[in-house]
């Protein structure tokens, strides 16, 4: 005899339950068709923004004419770029980029540190100040230092020779010197965004310990501060490395006049400057850097696998901060010398140049409006405003948009496809902007006569929004990674279905995150000069190449009167952003 | 409210089992718990009935509806199981005022706006949360944001309730309180509740019945008591607190005339008579269970109980509620709760005694 007892299955065959529901329920009850056909929307839209660009690159540097003339395939681009002079552009752009990486981390970690990790005064305020040299378009304080530091007429070097009584210029912008220093000015903030957070962020205690353990303030920074940084250093200056090999503003200002070439540059040259345009030697020649970027990209992965940001949480503690006595106000000094170089002295010239008759000639009777009544009279700035206004509102949502959706289904699902369109929207990190306009220069060009693209700003539109995906990506990604997976599921037990818990949790959750990265894209279509210069057309133009085309025909006075203007429209912008979505992310 | 049947319900993480062949009935109106160790398989179980998670193998009903067939491909979504769901971290949408969160399961299903009020003022109150009703909810407690995610659970009279941890996030005092407002509220409301946690305390104090799981596997169901005192094996039984598990071999054994057996076991330098769920041959190896609670130590030589081992004292640790006594005996060190008044001197030779219905036999 055996007694049972706590069988685990008591009584189950006592009421044999029924399958519910009708067979429509049933067969929807994933929603699996809905969610295939959106996928392949998504990927025909991303395979059109990033793959086919791709494609046209490497069919036009094997095709022997431009976009949409009959020729035959064959190797010459890539034999005409194979030549010692590439070799010498090559060296140029690793070298100016290492140049001007090594000098802005060292900057961007000092000041970082400074506004972090001290008791300096005024920290919040500084820290807008010194961030705000990134979101002005390179191309103004291109044109400005242009004017600041121009041998001949600039006004430092006016005030050098004044002042010394010599006659050589004190510094000259048409130089390795320029080119570095003009990056620098945006590498810094662009660093110091990056890694302030970092800093900020790093649990103290993991220091504090350090000195309980007999460590000096100098020991624990670098036995301890410094490497448990190192993941975000070496992430930082490899991005800061590949942005530098990017740039095309520096360099076009201030290399071309110099004889300085690098890959963007030498690419832009290939195309607008020459008698006939070599497009196979120019997409060749693209196709060589995005080899290049790709060895990068691949190295940058490879130097950060395994490397674990965990021991910097955000959480809980507010940072301990360094009292640093009266040296707090050098600090402070320091850090508002950098925002006067970067920012106010370019103003400065800017109006200094929009009210006098002639730049480089500043005296009281040369005081004139007559610039601003010829660029408001201007129906083509007029136009460049529209479109530029247009491309920025409609583009930063647009690719927002697209991040949000990739963003939300590389991390929060487990769709099939799901990381195949994740390395889509990831693709044009590798292409430069230049790059990317080359491609769709020749991917409109080839794409049938029924959908005229090719010349309009729409052109421009999709061109930007392919740039600016992996960033909006990025920016959805994090903040899909800070809400729990908890508040989501929640909702859908409570009977809320996935369209409804998008709607009222994710998206209400999610859209600061939103409007950060849609800022950021905006900005980003402001300052957009690369691909622009070689896919606009006459009634597409931005205010970036209208602006390029007045200083090519030496109007550096007009420049000044529309570069303020967009100075101020960038400062108006950031302000918003700053007071408005600051104050609504705080109260959540 | 409804019923809940797991029938050989599995899950698989590409080669990895989560959740083995379970089978499982929870009655109408009942407590259940799932209780077990670190990465057992409870979340798993419990997701799998929200419907958060697909079984891969086997079938779940709630009621009378089967929502889940892994063979037949049938899925019901989470949206339509009609359950409410206590998540560990709460998942109270920092978005909302409290009342928008106790009010979301029902403007989702598109009640009139006096319906609503009525019915989440009721579950605010019914959680002593109705003077927070219009706080955003950031600015709540820990232990606050848990009666909320109830009231939230609670507000649509869902067919079960299910809780993962809802209590690990508090301090130790408010954990006991507050699971103890909820198992009556729970009783009171009749409400079918599924609750997984890794406390065996809370899961005893709480449960109509314990499912203890293992490795993806339901090793024992069963009343708190009867788990805590009859543990079908040396897992269960090492599951719940500290017991001394001691080896011994059967020399006889019989029908004590109630449910269970009468076994006389004899250990190394012991011998004496214990219960045991099954009737257990001759020489049968088998580990006898004594709760550190259930023993007593007395002076050398002095026996009155049904078993006992003679050794000294080794360590004696106050413990405020009890005295921890370590007493070294031939077999092995025998781990004693005394009254916290008792007085030992270390080096004492004592004897530890036990009554015959403290000790348990499980088969190795
Ligand atoms: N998404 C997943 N992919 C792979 N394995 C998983 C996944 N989710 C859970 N597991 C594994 O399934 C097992 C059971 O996990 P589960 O979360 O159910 O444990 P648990 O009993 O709830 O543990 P805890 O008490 O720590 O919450 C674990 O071994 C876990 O590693
Ligand atoms: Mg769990």
């Amino acid at each position: 005899m055996t007694i049972i007892h706590n069988r685990p299955l008591d009584d189950i065959a006592e009421t044999a339950p029924t399958l519910g529901g009708n067979a429509f329920t049933r067969a929807f009850s994933g929603g699996s068709l809905w969610r295939l056909i959106g996928m392949l929307v998504l990927i025909l839209l991303l395979g059109f923004l990033t793959i086919y660009p791709l494609a046209m690159l490497l069919y036009g540097s094997l095709h022997s004419t431009p976009p949409g003339m009959a020729g035959e395939f064959n190797l010459n681009g890539y034999r005409s770029i194979m030549t010692t002079q590439n070799l010498i552009v090559l060296a140029n752009t690793v070298g100016i980029s290492l140049a001007k990486t090594i000098p802005s981390l060292t900057i961007a970690v000092f000041l970082a540190w400074i506004v972090a990790r001290t008791d300096t005064p005024f920290r919040g305020a500084l820290e807008v100040l010194i961030t705000l040299p990134f979101f002005i378009p390179p191309i103004l304080t291109a044109m400005a230092w242009g004017m600041l530091a121009n041998p001949q007429v600039g006004v430092i070097n006016m005030v050098w020779r004044w002042a010394t009584g010599a006659t050589d210029p004190l510094v000259n912008i048409y130089s390795y010197g320029g080119v570095i220093w003009h990056m620098c000015q945006y590498s810094i903030p662009f660093l110091f965004l990056f890694m302030v957070d970092a800093f900020r962020a790093m649990d103290p205690s993991l220091e504090e310990s350090s000195r309980m353990c007999g460590a000096s303030r100098w020991t624990t920074f670098r036995k301890i501060t410094l490497l448990l940084m190192l993941p975000v250093l070496t992430s930082s200056f490899m991005l800061s490395f590949i942005k530098g090999i990017e740039t095309f503003e520096s360099a076009l200002f201030f290399g071309l006049p110099a004889g300085i070439k690098v890959i963007t540059t030498d690419i832009y040259e290939s195309i607008n400057h020459r008698a006939t345009p070599d497009y196979q030697y120019a997409t060749s020649l693209s196709f060589a850097i995005m080899g290049l970027m790709f060895l990068l990209v691949i190295w940058q992965w490879w130097m950060l696998r395994g490397k674990s940001f965990q021991t910097v949480t955000g959480k809980g503690f507010r940072p301990s901060v360094m009292e640093l006595g009266p040296w707090r106000w050098v600090t402070f000094a320091i850090c508002l010398m950098f925002f006067f170089i970067t920012v106010v002295l370019p103003i400065g010239q800017l109006m200094l140049g929009s009210f006098f008759r002639f730049f480089g000639f500043y005296t009281y009777d040369m005081l004139t409006l007559e610039h601003y009544r010829a660029v408001f009279a201007n129906s083509e700035f007029w136009r460049a405003v529209r479109n530029t206004m247009m491309l920025g509102l409609l583009g930063a949502t647009a690719t927002m948009a697209l991040g949000a959706i990739v963003a939300y289904i590389s991390v929060r699902t487990r769709w099939r496809g799901r990381s195949l369109i994740d390395g889509m929207a990831w693709l044009p990190w590798m292409m430069p902007g230049m790059v990317l306009g080359v491609g769709f220069l020749w991917a409109f060009a080839m794409l049938p006569g029924p959908i005229p693209i090719y010349g309009t700003v729409w052109a421009l539109l999709l061109a930007y929004i392919a740039l600016g995906t992996p960033v909006s990506v990025r920016v959805m990604t994090g903040a899909y990674h800070q809400l729990s997976y908890d508040l989501e599921e929640c909702s859908r037990v409570h009977g809320a279905s996935w369209f409804q818990t998008m709607w009222r949790i994710m998206v209400a959750l999610a859209w600061p995150a939103f409007a950060v990265g849609w800022v950021l894209t905006f900005f980003g279509i402001m300052r957009e000069l690369s691909a622009s210069i070689l896919l606009y057309s006459v009634g597409s133009e931005t205010l970036a190449v209208v602006l390029m085309k007045l200083w090519a025909n030496g109007n550096a006075e007009q420049v000044s009167v529309i570069g303020l203007m967009m100075m101020l429209l960038v400062i108006v912008f950031r302000w918003v952003q700053l007071s408005f979505i600051k104050s609504r992310i705080s109260k959540l | 409210m409804a019923s809940v049947t797991l029938e050989n319900v599995s899950r698989m993480y590409g080669a990895v089992t989560a959740v083995d062949n379970v089978n499982l009935k929870i009655k109408s109106g009942e407590f259940v718990t799932l209780l077990g160790p670190s990465g057992c398989g409870k979340t798993t179980t419990l997701r799998m009935v929200a419907g958060l998670e697909k079984n891969t193998g086997g079938r779940i009903s709630i009621g009378d509806n089967v929502v889940s067939d892994a063979d037949k491909g049938y899925f019901v979504p989470s949206e339509r199981r009609r359950l409410g769901m206590v998540f560990q971290s709460y998942a109270i949408w920092p978005h909302m005022t409290v009342f928008d969160n106790v009010a979301y399961p029902l403007r989702i299903r598109r009640r009139p706006d006096t319906e609503i009020r009525d019915r989440v003022m009721n579950a605010l109150r019914l959680v002593e949360m109705d003077q927070y009703a219009e706080r955003p909810s950031p600015a709540l407690s820990g232990g606050q944001q848990q009666r909320v995610a109830i009231a939230r659970a609670l507000v649509f009279e869902p067919e079960v309730l299910l809780l993962d941890e809802p209590l690990s996030n508090l301090d130790a005092r408010l954990r006991t309180q507050m699971g103890d407002d909820f198992r009556a509220l729970q009783q009171r409301l009749k409400i079918t509740a599924l609750y997984v946690t890794h406390d065996q305390a809370e899961a005893m104090a709480l449960s109509d019945r314990v499912v203890v799981m293992h490795g993806g596997r339901i090793l024992q169901v069963g009343a708190p008591e009867e788990i805590y005192r009859r543990p079908e094996n040396r897992q269960v039984a090492a599951f719940f607190g500290t017991p001394n598990l001691l080896n011994a071999t059967v020399k006889d054994c019989r029908p004590n005339g109630g449910q269970y057996y009468k076994l006389s076991v004899e250990g190394q330098g012991w011998a004496g008579d214990c219960h045991a769920a099954t009737e257990m041959p001759k020489g049968a190896d088998v580990t006898v269970m004594v709760r550190p609670e259930n023993l007593h130590v007395r002076n050398a030589g002095e026996v009155n109980g049904d078993l006992s081992w003679s050794g000294e004292v080794s360590q004696a640790i106050f413990r405020g509620s009890h005295r921890s006594i370590m007493v070294k005996t031939p077999a092995q060190t025998l781990h004693v709760e005394a009254s916290s008044l008792s007085h030992v001197d270390i080096g004492r030779p004592v004897t530890v005694a036990a009554p015959v219905e403290a000790a348990w036999a499980v088969r190795n």
